[in-house]
């Protein structure tokens, strides 16, 4: 019986070893139909901005732009959140020359910032909608954004 | 003065459970084992996912359309490669474009950086099968331009819900 065993725990190292074990997954992204325009109070918008260099900026509404780090991102976003109690659009802007890594972490971000948002807004009773964009960075902005 | 040891004359041990275990370990190592799809075949590139925090979403298995964007190993240039898990709407799709390069056409990957062709993939896998899914699988290294554009080609198509693949942080 013994060769039959070692054939068998050969092959049995093979298939564990040649396994792929951290399958990957996947995030959900919607985004809106072309040609829609929706009208926004600027005392409830929250802009996101992250720099060709990777340097992230806050702008809400009307105020000045503010660096922010990755880290405070998530507290950042749940504070505005509750603080408009729910009527908070965040709008991300990317500069084309970010990496793509980037984008993800703060999409992250913001998507974990989302249940406790979520959390919070319940235990007011409020039934959270979210409103978020992905936009590519304007002109303007860049230049705005380029001697901070 | 040394221990006398008893000599164990004749001794056996059933390997039977042992055996068992191990065939069953097996064949759940088999079935399950996944091979290389053509598409992954082809590929002269790797793909270095972003990290996410856990999700307990998979990526589906059917219906679905990946693009990936990657940098070619062998040339170093960024595409888009349009891939669709169903051979008979890959048919009707590639039917329906005469405008995909000859040498394209049986690939499994099909590998263009031109929007206009990206856009008409898009709109026919679409037509093809309307149940279609897409998933963007990218290298993290390339520049958001890249998505930017795809995500307009996507918004151009009514494709509005899509997918980042990605990999579970940590």
């Amino acid at each position: 019986m013994t060769p039959l065993v070692d054939i068998a725990f050969l092959l049995l190292t093979f298939f564990m070893l040649s396994t792929n074990l951290n399958t990957p997954q996947v995030m959900e992204m919607a985004i809106p139909p072309e040609n829609t325009n929706i009208d926004v109070k600027e005392s409830e918008l929250m802009m996101l901005f992250v720099r060709d260099d990777g340097k992230i900026f806050y702008k809400l509404g009307n105020e000045a732009y503010t660096a922010i780090e990755m880290k405070d991102i998530r507290k950042f976003a749940v504070e505005q959140n509750i603080r408009v109690k729910n009527r908070l659009i965040t709008g991300l802007k990317i500069g084309t020359g970010a990496k793509y890594e980037l984008v993800i972490k703060m999409l992250d971000e913001l998507n974990l910032a989302e249940v406790d948002i979520t959390a919070k807004l319940r235990e007011e009773a409020i039934k959270r909608e979210r409103r978020f964009a992905l936009n590519p960075m304007t002109d303007k902005e860049k230049e705005e954004l380029r001697n901070l | 003065m040394p221990k006398i040891k008893k000599k164990r004359v004749g001794f056996v041990l059933d390997m039977t459970p042992l055996v068992d275990i191990a065939f069953l370990l097996l064949t759940f190592f088999m079935f399950t084992a996944k091979f290389k799809s053509q598409a992954e075949n082809e590929q002269k590139f790797t793909i270095k996912r972003p990290q996410a925090s856990a999700d307990t979403s998979k990526l589906p298995d059917q219906n679905l359309v990946l693009v990936k964007v990657a940098i070619d190993s062998v040339t170093n240039d960024t595409a888009y490669y349009y891939n669709i898990s169903d051979e008979a709407a890959k048919a009707k799709v590639v039917a329906a474009l005469p405008e995909i390069p000859a040498e394209q056409r049986d690939k499994a990957l099909i590998k263009t950086a031109d929007l206009i062709l990206l856009e008409k993939l898009v709109k026919q896998s679409r037509v093809a099968n309307i149940k279609m899914r897409f998933a963007v699988d990218g290298d993290k290294r390339i520049s958001f331009k890249w998505y930017q554009d795809l995500m307009n080609v996507f918004q151009k198509s009514n494709a509005t819900v899509f997918n980042f693949v990605t990999e579970k942080r940590g």
